[in-house]
């Protein structure tokens, strides 16, 4: 079709949006304004991109709806990239639609993965799953199937399936390989080192020890009794007492939990549990009730008996008692357990569960945020936060092909 | 005007390494289209490529007898068509909008895509000589027994169409199946057209209605 943008589009395939720039960059029609949208895209300029591509998706005219779609794609992608998770689920569904009743399956497929991506980013594997299902299996481009393995590794590491999230990695990285794109394959290989990292550290009789995602994995089918800080849980199997609301509680039963077999002290208990940095009789008063409360919670796991200077845990049916922590217990550490149930949370929501202040929760979530542990979207009231390692988010955009071939 | 469907006789390609088909030409024996970075000439009896050239071929594609001309970027390359080599430049008429490219009667003939124009240009200056306004986005552009036919594609549909060279009036037109794009067009001075078709990488030989 037309020269310049046949020339433009060439060089944006092989990599050089600044080729493609020098073409197109005085023009104002909609396949131009396609292009620089893209190029802006791979040069980093997201803002500038989505302006352009929205007027590119405005200029084409109403027969070339195929055109339209792609730059909806295009655009959609950019926001996920961004983080920006409010544009309108249905703008996509729709774009994804026309391309896939025009034959544009690579592109339709494109838009779907787009959507798993941001179900799973939003905490919602099993929709992703469902997206994922839906797409129409055509012989994908190896990008695309990068983006594909991606989305599912990234379920099935929410799920703690390393097996699976293992195969669809190496999958990932035979695709990544064919494709030939450098930042692909480099997204395929941050997110493999997640299952080659420890991912956490076992406690039991004093003593502790790194975990691979893969044995966490096997813990869930351990006969122990788990304090697992994760999900502030005490768990045997699937027996699950679930402590996230109930903090203090939470803390004095990992206290327990690390010292068992031996008991601890009453003012151990009160110091770690309460903060408090002398203890008085109040003190004992409420470790008393404390542990009334937990006993009823933890009945069908163990039970909390008294000992001559304190407490010990007796674990029910198991000869065995782990605290599964995190690999290193860092300041905030408990709004990043919370968080890294994989939910998105408002501050207010995390404020509750932790028992401390709007305020105090929103200055840890900002320090965190500062050093990238966690990330958040939205604004105002309907911000929420969590923790950035969801894989299957390439920050890098693959855009959609041939964007400008009609 | 009269208005039928397009008899497509015969396919050729998808070719090996090539992702889209920008223009087409003949030069009596073989087919020529543009891919990208080559011209290829193909073997209509065996459907082979015969023959690449290495140069850059963004849109159009026309030959005179001695010489292919190829739209590239924002000119006309004038190619010796046994050497290969690159003898001349002249700019395009729409400076980079330009889509399809015909040689007829001592001119080149050049479809500006989105301005719905084609050009009749010097081809030894690039000088603008008269424009022919058409109604749909303008692709492939030929001449054969003294007709104007120039191809079309807008959004998903295309069609190739004879005009009046004076009015721009349709006079006839052949429709494709939905979803096939005519890129190129060229007539083999006989009973055919042979268009390019987009990104789909292949050539397609349309039968040219007979006059009566």
């Amino acid at each position: 079709m037309e020269s310049l943008i046949t020339a433009a589009a060439r060089a944006l395939q092989a990599g050089d949006p600044l080729g493609a720039l020098n073409r197109v960059a005085l023009r104002n029609d909609a396949p131009s304004l396609a292009l620089r949208g893209i190029a802006m895209a791979q040069l980093g300029d997201l803002t500038k991109a989505k302006t352009l591509l929205r007027s590119a998706a405005r200029a084409f005219g109403p027969r070339e709806a195929v055109a339209r779609a792609r730059c909806v794609v295009a655009e959609v992608e950019i926001a996920l990239v961004s983080r920006d998770l409010t544009w309108p689920t249905k703008t996509l569904a729709a774009a994804r639609a026309t391309l896939e009743g025009h034959g544009d399956l690579a592109n339709a497929a494109h838009a779907g993965h787009i959507e798993a991506r941001r179900l799973l980013l939003l905490g919602r594997p099993d929709e992703a799953e469902r997206t994922l299902a839906e797409i129409k299996s055509t012989p994908l481009p190896p990008a695309s199937q990068v983006a594909r393995e991606l989305v599912i590794a990234g379920i099935a590491i929410r799920r703690l399936r390393t097996k699976a999230a293992r195969a669809a990695l190496d999958r990932a990285a035979s695709a990544a390989r064919q494709a030939g794109i450098p930042a692909l394959a480099a997204e395929v290989e941050s997110t493999s080192r997640v299952l080659d990292t420890p991912a956490a550290r076992l406690i039991t009789r004093g003593h502790e020890r790194s975990l691979l995602l893969e044995e966490v994995e096997d813990l869930a089918t351990s006969e122990a009794l788990v304090v697992d800080t994760f999900h502030h849980a005490v768990r045997r199997r699937c027996i699950l007492v679930p402590l996230g609301r109930r903090p203090v509680l939470f803390a004095l039963a990992r206290i327990l939990a690390q010292a068992w077999p031996a008991d601890v002290s009453r003012e151990a208990l009160i110091t770690g549990a309460f903060q408090a940095r002398h203890v008085d009789e109040s003190h004992r008063a409420r470790l008393r009730v404390e542990i009334g409360r937990l006993r009823t919670k933890l009945k069908p796991l163990a039970d909390v008996s008294a000992t001559r200077q304190g407490f010990a845990l007796t674990p029910r049916k198991t000869p065995q008692v782990l605290v599964l922590a995190r690999p290193v217990e860092e300041k905030h550490a408990n709004v990043l357990a919370f968080l890294s149930d994989g939910e998105p949370w408002s501050s207010s929501a995390l404020a509750l569960a932790l028992g401390t202040s709007a305020r105090t929760v929103q200055r840890a979530l900002e320090e965190l945020a500062r050093s990238n542990k966690v990330q958040s979207f939205g604004h105002g009231r309907a911000r929420r936060w969590m923790t950035p390692p969801v894989p299957g988010f390439p920050t890098g955009l693959l855009l959609p092909g041939p964007l400008l071939k009609t | 005007m009269k208005r039928s469907a397009a008899e497509i006789v015969r396919e050729y390609g998808p070719f090996a390494g090539v992702e889209a088909v920008h223009g087409v030409t003949y030069d009596g024996t073989h087919v020529w289209f543009a891919s990208g970075d080559r011209l290829n000439s193909v073997d209509p009896a065996d459907g082979k490529i015969a023959r690449s050239i290495d140069v850059a071929a963004h849109a159009g594609t026309a030959f005179d007898g001695r010489h292919l001309f190829q739209i590239a970027e924002d000119r006309i390359q004038k190619i010796d068509a046994a050497t290969g080599k690159v003898l001349a430049n002249i700019p395009a008429p729409g400076g980079g909008g330009d889509s399809g490219l015909a040689w007829a009667e001592g001119s080149l003939w050049v479809g500006q895509y989105r301005e719905r124009k084609i050009h009749q240009v010097d081809p030894q200056t690039g000088k603008v000589l008269r424009t022919i306004e058409s109604k749909r986005f303008v692709t492939g552009v030929t001449w054969v027994d003294g007709e104007l036919w120039h191809g079309t594609w807008e959004g998903e549909d295309s069609d190739i169409r004879r005009i009046d060279p004076d009015t721009g009036n349709v006079l006839e037109q052949l429709d494709l199946p939905a979803g096939t794009m005519v890129s190129g067009l060229e007539s083999d001075g006989g009973d055919r057209f042979f268009c390019g078709g987009g990104d789909r990488g292949n050539v397609r030989a349309v039968r040219r209605p007979k006059r009566s």
